[in-house]
């Protein structure tokens, strides 16, 4: 029988006997995230449903110093929920309250465990949303968005999770309350904390609240489909559409090998012989958006699109988008495990990202197919590969270094909406000088001068220094190897 | 406006490039002299900086201009009416309302902002990535040109209205927009603006919803514009939509509807705040947006008292400036009046402006309950005390 850590008592005391796991067997599902590669076995998980209980249990931890791990729903693509060294993950997921809609204001203020998509959920008939939209808001949680300040499809209008948040409120690592700007008015006196704590990946503290922007539901809409014979085409179509002064709420584009994998999947009708295709969406003036459709197939056929559509028929839309949105799940026919990396580059520089991506998984001798959002230059290039077969392993993990390394070289960024977590730390280096690193470990030990949230993830540390285990496939997105 | 309302300046040194920013601030530390920028326009926000104190100013144009990928990096000290210039040549423009006498770095370190937050944000959503001194001198670089970006934290935001007390900003790279190929302009009177409070948020989920949208009140009477960017058959079915809202409300009427150029429409907004720049007193309010009509109201019983007396307001983001360019400006009923919102409606203060002989009171109200970590960052970033010391954050050693 496992001996119990004497913190596991005092924590049971601060929030209730089930709102702590700490059998070893029941651990077992949040020994890691999204990211599984990076695992670790927290000694105990605790379920607070109060920021005054969140209080209680990092002063508890802080009295055993135990690191502080917090969780939103685990859905993170970069490991930053795994709990290193004797972690106590401490899990916002019960916090799942909407306490106030202020329709008038435009603003909701919600417990960090609510789930993103549950908020505009909320907000039905209302003809306001929350517009924050990740690939995973049916799970992930608020608070984890803002802690890794999550993007989405519609963020090339719309903004990503700052963009969209009024204020918050965090339990820091002395357990000490902390409120930024807290209520429905638009900006503060003096610098734009809640800015800088908005994807500090539960470095400085544990989100408690979060008081959220809302904005208008989009409309009318009108969704483009072109077929490209080549990448840059379409990558061109991107540029000229939004220096022509448009601005879609979104732009998708899935190369060639994606366009097999899809049409053999479900057989949504792409034609396999396609070097790209591109989805764009836009909303508005149901007057105007025939006008600008109209601009933006011209756009595509004058970039060479060998064919072009455009539609309002909300049937025709969700089929389009499904095609989209099942491209992850068309992958597990074809390949055993598979690798999605996440990197930011300047839109102008796709076409030759998207060449130099696959030279160099030609050179590494594996497969890669890509599906990205092309109006924020946010490329996911996704490796695929035998989780059985070492040599795969390795080689992909080289494909993936070398493709973000020559992201940031060409002046892009190392993750543009995932995170740093433990997966890139190695890369920040690369990314950031010195200097610049050592500012970021100043602003982390103000907030934290002990170390003990969240040590050695987004930023690296000088004290703890993060292996991750080699790999262990399992097929999801984000890094899986 | 100079900053001649800063004396005891030990030396005035004008930078323009990122060593030079470097060396003076080591050389600060080593003299233990504060460094002090307050900017063209806000040299009168905050307490004033300490004796003696060096002061600073930046020049500088744009770096690089990604057309296509509409972002641009630019030194801080580049002028807003040189930057506007530059982009506007290739058909793009940097939506921020800002005078062209500012430079970008005023722009960041006071969030400055107007009317076209509506459509376009404001500075902490444009900004991609800036480069800034610290407080021992290096050169910190942080964002970066991409749209999207999460590696490293934010400092890129975190500098946006900080006041220059975090460290001294000396490049910004920031989102450019497409220049609208014409402005739907629209004008209405109102007798009461609290008439629009419960408003605001109906209109902007239907066609009338505005690129931008201000209200003023000046010679007893209150007025509303708004702007709509886009083309001119868009323009067209958004006014219109406008004009049927403006219908169904009391006391309420369409005085002007019509289409006008970007360059006109520019010129309107930098006119309807021009007043700011030459007033004695002036006090700048948030409020939660839904109650802007009704602080408007409220202050109208100081506006409508006397002639130079004025006031604008963003209603969709619960801004309010009030003041006048009286010689003699009446304070006391006007922080009567501030001060009652304050307490009455959550709203904050900033006094922008107030005459010599003024009785003295906090600059910025009421103390924000995320000032104590404002301090620790500062203390952090700003080890040796120099950027502006005291300005915001002295503060806190009255509520302490």
């Amino acid at each position: 029988m496992p001996t119990l850590h004497p913190v596991v008592d005092e924590l049971c005391a601060a929030v209730g006997n089930d709102a702590v796991i700490s059998d070893p067997d029941q651990l077992l599902v949040y020994e890691c995230d999204g990211f599984p590669i990076a695992r670790g076995m927290p000694v105990a998980v605790v379920f607070p449903t109060s920021t005054e209980q969140v209080s209680a249990c990092v002063k508890t931890l802080n009295r055993h110093k135990l690191q502080i791990v917090p969780r939103g729903s685990g859905t993170g693509l970069a490991g930053g929920a795994v709990a290193y060294e004797t972690g106590v993950i401490i899990a916002t997921s019960r916090m799942n309250q909407i306490e106030a809609i202020d329709l008038e204001n435009r603003c909701a203020v919600v417990q960090p465990g609510v789930r993103n998509l549950a908020l505009t959920d909320a907000l039905a008939g209302t003809g306001l949303h929350y517009s924050p939209d990740p690939s995973s808001q049916r799970a992930s949680s608020i608070g984890g968005n803002a802690s890794t300040n999550a993007g989405g499809i519609n963020t090339l209008k719309y903004g990503v999770t700052t963009n969209h948040l009024l204020g918050l409120e965090m339990v820091l690592p002395d357990g000490e309350i902390l409120r930024t700007r807290a209520g429905a008015r638009c900006e503060g006196l003096g610098a734009d904390l809640p800015g800088l704590i908005c994807g500090h990946e539960g470095t400085f503290g544990i989100i408690t609240k979060i008081w959220c922007r809302l904005v208008p539901r989009p409309g009318h809409l009108r969704t483009v489909y072109a077929i490209f014979e080549n990448n840059y085409g379409a990558c061109k179509t991107v540029s000229d559409v939004i220096a022509g002064g448009i601005v879609p709420t979104s732009m998708e584009m899935m190369d060639a090998a994606m366009i097999k994998i899809i049409e053999g999947a479900f057989h949504v009708g792409f034609p396999e012989d396609a070097g790209a295709v591109l989805l764009i969406e836009i909303d508005g003036i149901d007057q105007i958006l025939d006008e600008q459709l109209e601009q933006i197939l011209a756009l595509a056929r004058a970039n060479g699109a060998r064919d072009v559509e455009g539609c309002s028929d909300p049937a025709r839309r969700d089929q389009l988008w499904s095609a989209r949105k099942k491209a992850f799940g068309a992958i597990g026919r074809v390949s055993h495990s598979y690798c999605t990396q996440d990197a930011c580059v300047p839109r102008s520089m796709l076409p030759e990202v998207m060449e130099e991506v696959g030279r160099i998984a030609d050179r590494h001798g594996i497969a890669v197919t890509n599906v990205f959002h092309a109006g924020d230059g946010n490329i996911h290039p996704i490796l695929l590969f035998d989780e059985d077969d070492p040599k795969q392993v390795q080689q992909t993990l080289a494909a993936s270094q070398e493709i973000l390394e020559h992201c940031i070289d060409i002046g892009g960024t190392l993750t543009g909406e995932h995170g740093v977590g433990v997966e890139k730390l190695h890369l920040m280096h690369r990314m950031f000088t010195q200097e610049t690193i050592h500012a970021f470990k100043t602003i982390k030990a103000t907030f934290d001068p002990d170390l003990c949230i969240n040590d050695a993830k987004k930023i690296p540390s000088d004290r703890t220094f993060v292996e991750l285990v080699r790999p262990v496939a399992a097929n999801v997105p984000g890094g899986a190897l | 406006m100079s900053s001649t309302s800063h004396p005891n300046v030990v030396g005035a040194t004008c930078i323009d490039n990122p060593e030079m920013l470097s060396q003076l601030v080591r050389r600060c530390i080593q003299q233990d002299t504060p460094l002090v920028d307050y900017g063209r326009d806000h040299d009168q926000l905050g307490h004033p900086p300490p004796i003696p104190h060096a002061r600073l100013t930046q020049t500088g144009d744009i770096l690089e201009h990604h057309e296509r990928d509409m972002t641009v990096r630019a030194a801080a000290g580049i002028t807003i009416g040189r930057l506007q210039a530059v982009l506007g040549a290739r058909n793009q423009f940097f939506p921020i309302d800002a005078d062209d006498d500012l430079t970008l770095g005023e722009v960041i370190n006071h969030n400055v902002y107007g009317p076209l937050r509506v459509g376009y944000g404001a500075a902490r959503d444009l900004i991609l990535g800036l480069r800034y001194v610290d407080g021992e001198g290096h050169q910190i670089h942080v964002g970066g040109r991409t749209v999207k970006n999460v590696a490293g934290y934010d400092l890129s935001r975190f500098m946006v209205g900080s006041f220059g007390e975090m460290g001294i900003v000396y490049e910004a790279t920031i989102r450019t927009y497409a220049i609208p190929q014409i402005v739907g302009a629209t004008c209405f009177t109102i007798d009461d603006l609290s008439a629009l409070d419960g408003q605001m948020t109906t209109w902007l989920k239907t066609d009338a919803a505005p690129t931008w949208l201000a209200a003023s009140v000046q010679h007893g009477k209150a007025r509303v514009n708004t702007g709509y960017f886009g083309r001119a058959k868009a323009c067209g079915v958004q006014r219109a939509a406008l004009h049927a809202l403006v219908d169904g409300l009391d006391a309420a009427s369409m005085d002007m509807s019509c289409d006008q150029d970007f360059a006109a429409d520019i010129g309107w907004r930098h006119t309807w705040r021009q007043w700011r720049r030459s007033a004695t007193l002036l006090c700048k309010l948030i409020v939660p947006p839904a109650s802007t009509g009704t602080a408007c109201q409220r202050l109208r019983a100081w506006t409508d008292d006397g002639n130079g007396r004025r006031l604008d307001a963003m209603p969709i983001h619960g801004c309010i400036f009030v003041g006048t360019d009286e010689a003699d400006a009446d304070v006391d009923s006007l922080d009567a009046c501030v001060n009652d919102l304050v307490e009455s409606l959550d709203a904050l203060r900033q006094w922008h402006r107030r005459p010599p002989n003024a009785p003295t009171v906090p600059p910025f109200a009421p103390p924000q309950p995320d000032w104590p970590m404002l301090q620790r960052l500062k203390t952090a970033m700003d080890p040796h005390g120099l950027f502006n010391p005291g300005r915001m954050l002295e503060t806190l050693r009255e509520t302490s």
